[in-house]
């Protein structure tokens, strides 16, 4: 299953590097004009749009920048000037720090809840969480960290300003990780890893909260779906005691439940990106947002090639949880 | 004395429509019926008649809208109706067992099939691992399982379909049950193994002097490997007695279908009850008879309240026209 699915990775990757390349080129932005500046003549832009092989028939210039891709470069960013591999290697732990513990804590509190929600079928809790998750579900996105940065910085004034990852006062960590509260912890600074600690709470909650939702919904669904199994009925035909019960319908929730959180994940590092903007957070989802919004071809490119890969590798994660969760994946 | 006395058992689903009026589907509309320890009893009947249903609430293991609103089960002395739940759930799976249609599905896919027998067993006894342990080996060799030692580390998928039944047998017989509830425990199986799954179960009935309800739809099974039988129709018992005195003096206009419309395919076991004809409107059943509309024997006084009336040696119909069915049926 795991080799089936690299495998079918390959030209699924190259397709989506295909199809992103063409959009873009074909998209009317010319870039061309705006590195060689207002003032440069036909000529000059003639001879950057040569230097950046722009003049080739699309099909090469597509062919060229696989084998480009092929050995780790995506090209240059025009607004950094940078590799964009570089650009986004550096900001792949900035926006995963983020990510990761939003949707952890979106699942510490989404999966217990969705559960209960099930075993309580019908019950109180199970609509007033229902009615919750809605709510959760039909905020959006930008409007829930607007929101967030209003009532908790500026309403209350418990949260910093929602500007960066650490406070505008204190020098970041060397960089190890990447991370600045782990970096911090590892250089035995506690104030910045104080200050980072303040700086990432509310964009968490925000990708906690966005995140919550659908598990609730999804986990309630599949503990249902066991609920009402064959082998749920039978344990209960055969007199065992309802937290054995219980029990059975945990363990056999975790395989689903778990590739639904990797799901999600694969989903929310796209609209990441939005928090990320609203908390000026500069991670990976900001870098792709400017650029689309700039027109920045290679780093557009490298972020659309960033979200194809972190799903490959979320989904080959998750492929080798199911590998230790479930007898019958082990048998396929 | 009979070990499960089912009286006059009613069990609807309760429900409300779009415009939150109370809808009620009567499922079960009084079924009676008992079955003695070493002796299989067939409860048979088309499909939606109400035969799993009536296993379920005697297990008393309905899930809602489903609710039984009347009746007794009298289980070995006692009303389990009247059981606490917890007192309720102790007899499950321990006096009372049950063997179910699908039963590689009704394994638990992450739980090897050794631990699912052993935990039936210490669920409810006091008995250490191991002796659990040694028991469930001994059970797998008992329903026919070959290498049972490594069976027990065998996980469901692993299993076939007749292999599953067997397991579900063995786990059955882990607590010593008093009853046990088969319900189409063949369903699906093919032949072979069919014929091989309910030899077994006959024989454990009478090494084990246990009572057991073979819930089918299959006259064939009933006529093999049953001693009495009882034939649903729409949520009511219409007729049981011996099987031979049955099959030789069917009175109900029903069964005298069924049996009929089998003669030769009975013998070789495979002729399914179709009996022909929709099933009733279980949200609006006829205040009399509920084979009324099918049956070519049908006059007013059908309409009146009916009871099962006997009609030879332990052998009961619910009928009012017996007299005119005996006579008008065609030979
Ligand atoms: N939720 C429900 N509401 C109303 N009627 C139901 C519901 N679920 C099942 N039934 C009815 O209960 C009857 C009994 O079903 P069942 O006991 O499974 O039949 P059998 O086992 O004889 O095939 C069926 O006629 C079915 O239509
Ligand atoms: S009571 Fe009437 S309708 Fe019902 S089976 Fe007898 S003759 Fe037929
Ligand atoms: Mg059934």
């Amino acid at each position: 299953m795991l080799m089936r699915r690299l495998v079918l990775a390959i030209p699924l990757l190259i397709g989506i590097l295909f199809f992103t390349f063409m959009l873009i080129r074909l998209g009317g932005q010319d870039p061309v004009g705006l590195l060689a500046g207002p003032t440069a003549t036909t000529e000059e832009i003639e001879i950057v749009r040569a230097e950046l092989g722009l003049d080739k028939p699309l099909f090469t210039q597509f062919w060229l920048f696989l084998g480009d891709v092929v050995q780790g470069d995506i090209g240059k960013s025009w607004i950094s000037n940078r590799s964009v591999t570089l650009d986004i290697l550096e900001r792949i732990p900035i926006t995963l720090e983020l990510l990761l513990w939003g949707v952890a804590l979106g699942s510490v509190i989404g999966v217990p809840v969705g559960l209960r929600a099930a075993f309580r079928h019908d019950k109180w809790f199970d609509h007033i969480s229902r009615g919750i998750s809605l709510l959760g579900f039909s905020i959006p996105t930008y409007f829930l960290a607007l929101l967030l940065l209003f009532v908790f910085f500026f309403l209350l004034g418990w949260s910093p300003p929602g500007m960066g990852r650490i406070s505008l006062l204190i020098s970041p960590p060397p960089t190890v990780t990447g991370s600045y509260l782990i970096d911090g912890l590892l250089a035995g600074d506690l104030e910045v890893a104080r200050s980072a600690v303040a700086q990432l709470i509310l964009p968490i909650i925000a990708v906690a909260i966005i995140s919550a939702a659908p598990i609730v919904k999804h986990t309630r669904a599949i503990a249902l779906e066991i609920i009402s199994s064959d082998f749920v009925r039978f344990a209960r035909a055969s007199g065992l005691p309802s937290e054995k019960v219980s029990r059975i319908v945990l363990k056999n929730s975790s395989t689903p439940v778990t590739t639904f959180i990797g799901t999600e994940l694969t989903g929310l590092v796209g609209s990441v990106s939005l928090i990320e903007f609203v908390f000026a957070w500069g991670g990976v989802g900001q870098y792709g947002l400017n650029a689309i919004i700039r027109g920045d071809f290679a780093a557009v490119q490298g972020y659309v090639l960033f979200l194809a890969l972190f799903s490959l590798v979320v989904f080959i994660i998750v492929d080798l949880l199911v590998l230790v969760l479930e007898p019958r994946a082990v048998a396929e | 004395m009979s070990l499960l006395q089912v009286r006059d058992l009613h069990t609807h689903f309760i429900s409300r429509n779009l415009d939150n009026e109370i809808r009620v589907a009567k499922a079960l509309n009084g079924v009676s019926f008992e079955v003695s320890r070493g002796e299989v009893l067939g409860l048979v009947g088309e499909t939606g008649a109400g035969k799993s249903l009536t296993a379920y609430s005697v297990m008393d293991l309905l899930k809602p809208p489903a609710k039984v609103v009347g009746g007794t089960v009298e289980f070995d002395g006692r009303n389990l109706r009247d059981l606490e739940a917890e007192d309720m759930n102790k007899l499950r799976g321990s006096e009372i067992a049950m063997v179910v249609q699908n039963p590689r599905s009704s394994l638990d896919p992450l739980t090897r099939v050794g631990e699912q027998l052993i935990r039936v067993h210490t669920a409810h006894t006091d008995t250490s691992e191991s002796a659990a342990r040694a028991r469930a080996i001994e059970k797998l060799g008992a329903v026919g399982i070959p290498a049972p030692e490594q069976r027990m580390r065998a996980w469901p998928h692993e299993l076939s379909g007749g292999m599953a039944q067997r397991v579900l047998i063995a786990m059955a017989l882990m607590n010593e049950p008093k009853l046990i509830i088969a319900d189409e425990p063949t369903t699906g199986l093919d032949v072979t193994v069919q014929a091989q799954i309910l030899d077994l179960l006959r024989e454990l009935v009478v090494t084990h002097n246990v009572a057991a309800m073979v819930i089918t739809h299959d006259l064939g099974i009933v006529a093999h490997y049953c001693n009495r039988m009882a034939v649903m129709f729409a949520g009511r018992i219409v007729e049981t007695g011996d099987v031979e005195t049955v099959f030789d003096n069917p009175s109900h206009p029903y069964t005298r279908t069924l049996i009929a419309s089998t003669p030769e395919r009975l013998k070789e076991g495979k002729q399914k009850v179709l009996g022909g004809g929709a099933p009733p409107n279980l949200y609006n059943l006829p205040p009399g008879c509920h084979y009324v509309e099918r049956c070519r024997f049908a006059d007013e006084s059908c309409n009146k309240p009916l009871s099962l009336d006997q009609v030879g040696d332990g052998h009961f119909a619910m009928c009012t026209r017996l007299d005119a069915v005996r006579e008008g049926w065609p030979s």
